[in-house]
C-alpha cells in the first residue's frame, strides 16, 4: 500500500476508514487494487483547500471535521409508499426509475421493466463481475487531478450503468434516485456511467433525496461519467435536496462527439456543505452544451458549482446560467472556466451567473474566467448580485399580495429563468416545486 | 369616501416636499379627476394612497370609508379595496401572468373573508374579463407585462382592476400611450365597473381620457395642492388655456 504522509486528523481518518471498509467494498481482485491506488492517489493530494484554485472558495480541508463511515452495505428498511415521500414532487413525474439507498441497489424499488431503448445494470454488479471491460470502465477517470474523485474511486459501492442505443429517442425521463434513509451517518460514494449512443436521445435525472427523520449528518460522493454520441441529445438533471446538514460532493465529467448535444441542470436546495464540480470535453465539431443550475441556500449553508467547458475543437456552442438565492448566512460560490484551445475556432460561448441575496449576510463569490488561445471566436460572461426590486414589490403587495409571497413569486421569478431550461415539463415543474417548498410556499409532498 | 385631509408628503431620502396641504373628498359612486402640469405630485399622490415606500406624510390624514390607512401596508390597502393603476406597469420576468393573477385574487378574497377560487373556476373568470379587454388566454401565460406594448400594459392593468373588484379606484395616466382603439376599449373598462359603491380617483395630463370616462368633478394640482375644482367643463377650459394660470400662481 502506497498510502503516503497523512496531514489532517480527517485525512488520517479517511485512510483508516478505507483500511477498515477495504475487505468489504465490492470488486474483484483488480477493483480493489485500483482503489488501492486510488486511495494513494489521495494521500498524496490531500483534501482540497482554498490554495487549490478550483476549490478556492469550498476549502474542504477545513470543513470536512468529522468522517463517517463508508456504506458498505445497507439493510434500512424502505417502502414504495417511504419512496415516494422522500422523492416529493419528483414522484409525480411518469419515470423509469432506478434506486439505491443508502449507495446499494435496491430492486425492488426500482421500475425499469419497459425501458425501450435504455440499457441498464449496476455498478455494484460490474464491480463483482471479473469482467475487465466493466473495471476499466469504472476504473477510467481519477488517473491524477481531483481528490474527491480519487476518493470516489476508492469506496464507489453502487450506481446505475445506462446505455442509450444508438438511435433511440427514449420519451420517458429515467430517474436515478439515491436516498438517505435510516439513522446510521455514514459516507455514501456513489459512480453512474452514461453513454448515449450515436444520433440518440434521453433524459436522465439523477436525484439525491432524503426520507423525512432520516439522519442529517451525512457525507455524499457521486462522480458521474457522460458520453454523448455523435449527433446525440442527452438532457441530464441532476437534483440534491436535503435538509441543511449534509456534506455533498458531485462530479460530473462530460465529453461531447461531433454535434452532440448535452443540457445539463443542477439543482440544489439545503445542501449543508455542497460543491458540485462539471468538467465538458468539447470532442467533435459542432457540439452544444447548454449547462445551468439553481441553488437555494441559507442558514450556513454553503453551495459552490464550478465549471470547467474545455472547447477543444472548433465551432462548438456553450450557454451556461446559474442562479443563486442566498439567504441567512448562505453562501454561494460559482467559478466558470472557459478554456478555447487553439484551433477552436468559431467558437460560441456565453457565460451568466447571478445571485440574488435575500440577507446582508449572505455572500456570493463568483469567479468567471475565460481561456481564449483562438483569435475567431465570440465568448462573453457576466456576474450579477441584487437585492429584490423593491418597486417589483410594491407592485405585487399593491395587487393585494402580502410581503412573503410577494418575495417568495420575487424569487420564483429569479430562478425560473434558470428553470425553463429543463425542457421536460415535468422535471421542470417538480424542481419549481423543491423550490417553493424551500420558500415556505406549500407543503411537502 | 374618500377623505384626504391637508396633506403634506415629502420625500423620504430628500428635504423637499411635494404635496403641500392637499385636500380632496371623493365620495362613492363619483369619478374625480385629478390633472395637473407634469412634475406637480400627481403620481406621489397616488403612490402615497396605495402605501409605496419612499414618501413621509408628515401632516394630514386619509380617511378610506372613515378610516386612515396611513398606517396600513399596501397589500391590506388592497384588501380593503384601494387599487392603484400604475402610470408605468411593472413587468415580472418569470410570473406568468395567470399566477400573478389568481396570487393577488385569493389574496384579497381571503383577507375580504371570502373562500379562495379553484384554479378552474378562476380561469373561467380571468378569460371571461380578459375577453371584455381584448387579452386572450396566451397573452396571460406570459410573464406579467413583460414585452408588452404600452397599451397591453394598461390593459393588463384594467384586468387587474377588474378581478380585484377594489372600491377606490385610482387610475394613474391611464391615457398615456395609448391610440385611440386602446384608449376606447380601455375607458369602456374602467365605465363597466361605475357603480354607486366605488369611487373613482383619474389622474391625467391630458382633457381627452375625460371624453371617454365622464368625471363628476375635475380638480387642478399644482404646486402641491388642489388649486381649483369644477365639473367637467374646467377640464376643456384647461385644454384651452393651459396651466400656466396655476403654476404661476404657485410661484
Ligand atoms: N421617488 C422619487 N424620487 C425622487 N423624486 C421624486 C420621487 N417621486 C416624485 N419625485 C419628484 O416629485 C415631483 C412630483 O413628481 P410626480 O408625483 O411624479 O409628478 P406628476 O405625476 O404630477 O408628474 C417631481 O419633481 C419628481 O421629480
Ligand atoms: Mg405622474
Amino acid at each position: 500500500m502506497n498510502v503516503a504522509v497523512m496531514k489532517t486528523k480527517a485525512e488520517q481518518a479517511i485512510s483508516e476508514s478505507f483500511e477498515a471498509a477495504a475487505a468489504k467494498l465490492p470488486g474483484s481482485a483488480a477493483v480493489k487494487e485500483r482503489r488501492a491506488q486510488a486511495i494513494g492517489t489521495f494521500g498524496g493530494l490531500g483534501l482540497p483547500h482554498r490554495r487549490i484554485e478550483e476549490w478556492k472558495y469550498t476549502d474542504l480541508r477545513a470543513n470536512l471535521k468529522e468522517v463517517l463511515p463508508a456504506a458498505v452495505e445497507d439493510k434500512t428498511p424502505l417502502t414504495i409508499g417511504e419512496l415516494i415521500v422522500a422523492l416529493g414532487p419528483l414522484a409525480h413525474v411518469d419515470a423509469h426509475r432506478i434506486v439505491f439507498v443508502n449507495g446499494h441497489h435496491r430492486a425492488d424499488l426500482s421500475d425499469i421493466a419497459d425501458a425501450q431503448g435504455l440499457a441498464i445494470s449496476t455498478v455494484g454488479k460490474a464491480l463483482q463481475s471479473a469482467s475487465e471491460e466493466a473495471v476499466a470502465n469504472l476504473a477510467s477517470t481519477p488517473a491524477g487531478g481531483d481528490a474527491v474523485e480519487a476518493l470516489n474511486t476508492a469506496f464507489m459501492t453502487d450506481g446505475a450503468i445506462v446505455d442509450v442505443a444508438k438511435g433511440a429517442s427514449v420519451a420517458k425521463p429515467l430517474l436515478i434516485v439515491f436516498v438517505r434513509a435510516g439513522s446510521e451517518a455514514n459516507a455514501v460514494t456513489v459512480r453512474n456511467l452514461i453513454t448515449v449512443g450515436e444520433g440518440a436521445s434521453a433524459t436522465i435525472v439523477e436525484a439525491s433525496v432524503v426520507l423525512p427523520g432520516a439522519v442529517r449528518d451525512a457525507h455524499f460522493n457521486a462522480l458521474a461519467e457522460v458520453s454523448v454520441g455523435k449527433g446525440a441529445t442527452l438532457n441530464h438533471v441532476l437534483s440534491a435536496v436535503d435538509e441543511g446538514k449534509s456534506l455533498h460532493l458531485s462530479n460530473c465529467e462530460v465529453t461531447l462527439a461531433a454535434d452532440a448535444t448535452y443540457r445539463g441542470f443542477q439543482f440544489s436546495s439545503s445542501l449543508g456543505f455542497a460543491r458540485h464540480g462539471a468538467n465538458i470535453l468539447f470532442d467533435g465539431e459542432g457540439g452544444k452544451l447548454d449547462l445551468s443550475g439553481a441553488y437555494l441556500a441559507r442558514h450556513s449553508e454553503h453551495v459552490d458549482n464550478t465549471l470547467v467547458v474545455d472547447h477543444a475543437v472548433p465551432r462548438c456552442e456553450s450557454r451556461e446560467l446559474f442562479k443563486g438565492v442566498l439567504d441567512g448566512h448562505g453562501r454561494g460560490v460559482f467559478q466558470g472556466k472557459v478554456i478555447v484551445r487553439p484551433d477552436a475556432q468559431k467558437t460560441d460561448g456565453k457565460q451568466m451567473s447571478q445571485a440574488l441575496m435575500l440577507s446582508e449576510d449572505a455572500e456570493f463569490d463568483s469567479k468567471p474566467e475565460l481561456e481564449i488561445y483562438a483569435d475567431d471566436v465570440v465568448c462573453g460572461h457576466g456576474t450579477t448580485s441584487a437585492e429584490l426590486d423593491s418597486d417589483l414589490l410594491f407592485y405585487c403587495r399593491s395587487r393585494g399580495i402580502p410581503e412573503k409571497e410577494a418575495r417568495a413569486l420575487m424569487i420564483e421569478s429569479f430562478i425560473g429563468e434558470a428553470l425553463d431550461k429543463v425542457e421536460h415539463e415535468g422535471l421542470r415543474e417538480a424542481l419549481a416545486s423543491y423550490a417553493m417548498q424551500w420558500l415556505g410556499r406549500s407543503p411537502r409532498g | 369616501m374618500l377623505e384626504i385631509k391637508n396633506l403634506h408628503v415629502k420625500l423620504q431620502d430628500e428635504d423637499r416636499e411635494i404635496l403641500k396641504g392637499l385636500s380632496l373628498t371623493v365620495p362613492k359612486g363619483e369619478v374625480h379627476a385629478i390633472m395637473g402640469p407634469n412634475g406637480s405630485g400627481k403620481s406621489t399622490l397616488a403612490y402615497v394612497l396605495a402605501g409605496r415606500d419612499g414618501y413621509e406624510v408628515t401632516d394630514g390624514d386619509i380617511l378610506w370609508n372613515g378610516e386612515s390607512i396611513l398606517d396600513m401596508e399596501p397589500d391590506e390597502r388592497a384588501a380593503k379595496g384601494v387599487f392603484l393603476a400604475f402610470q408605468y406597469p411593472m413587468e415580472i420576468p418569470g410570473v406568468a401572468g395567470l399566477t400573478f393573477l389568481r396570487t393577488a385574487l385569493n389574496s384579497v378574497r381571503k383577507k375580504r373573508g371570502e373562500t379562495e377560487l379553484t384554479t378552474p373556476a378562476f380561469l373561467k373568470l380571468a378569460k371571461e374579463k380578459g375577453a371584455k379587454l381584448n387579452i386572450d388566454i396566451e397573452m396571460l401565460k406570459r410573464p406579467v407585462n413583460v414585452g408588452f406594448s404600452g397599451g397591453e400594459k394598461k390593459r393588463s392593468e384594467i384586468l387587474q382592476m377588474g378581478l380585484l373588484e377594489p372600491t377606490l379606484c385610482v387610475l394613474d395616466e391611464t391615457d398615456s400611450g395609448l391610440d385611440i382603439d386602446a384608449l376606447r376599449i380601455v375607458s369602456e373598462g374602467v365605465n363597466a365597473l361605475r357603480s354607486p359603491d366605488r369611487a373613482f380617483l383619474v389622474i391625467t395630463h391630458y382633457q381627452r381620457l375625460l371624453n371617454y370616462i365622464v368625471p363628476d368633478k375635475v380638480h387642478v394640482l399644482a404646486d402641491g395642492r388642489i388649486q381649483k375644482t369644477g365639473g367637467k367643463e374646467l377640464a376643456l377650459e384647461l385644454e384651452k388655456s393651459g396651466y400656466a394660470e396655476y403654476t404661476n400662481k404657485a410661484a
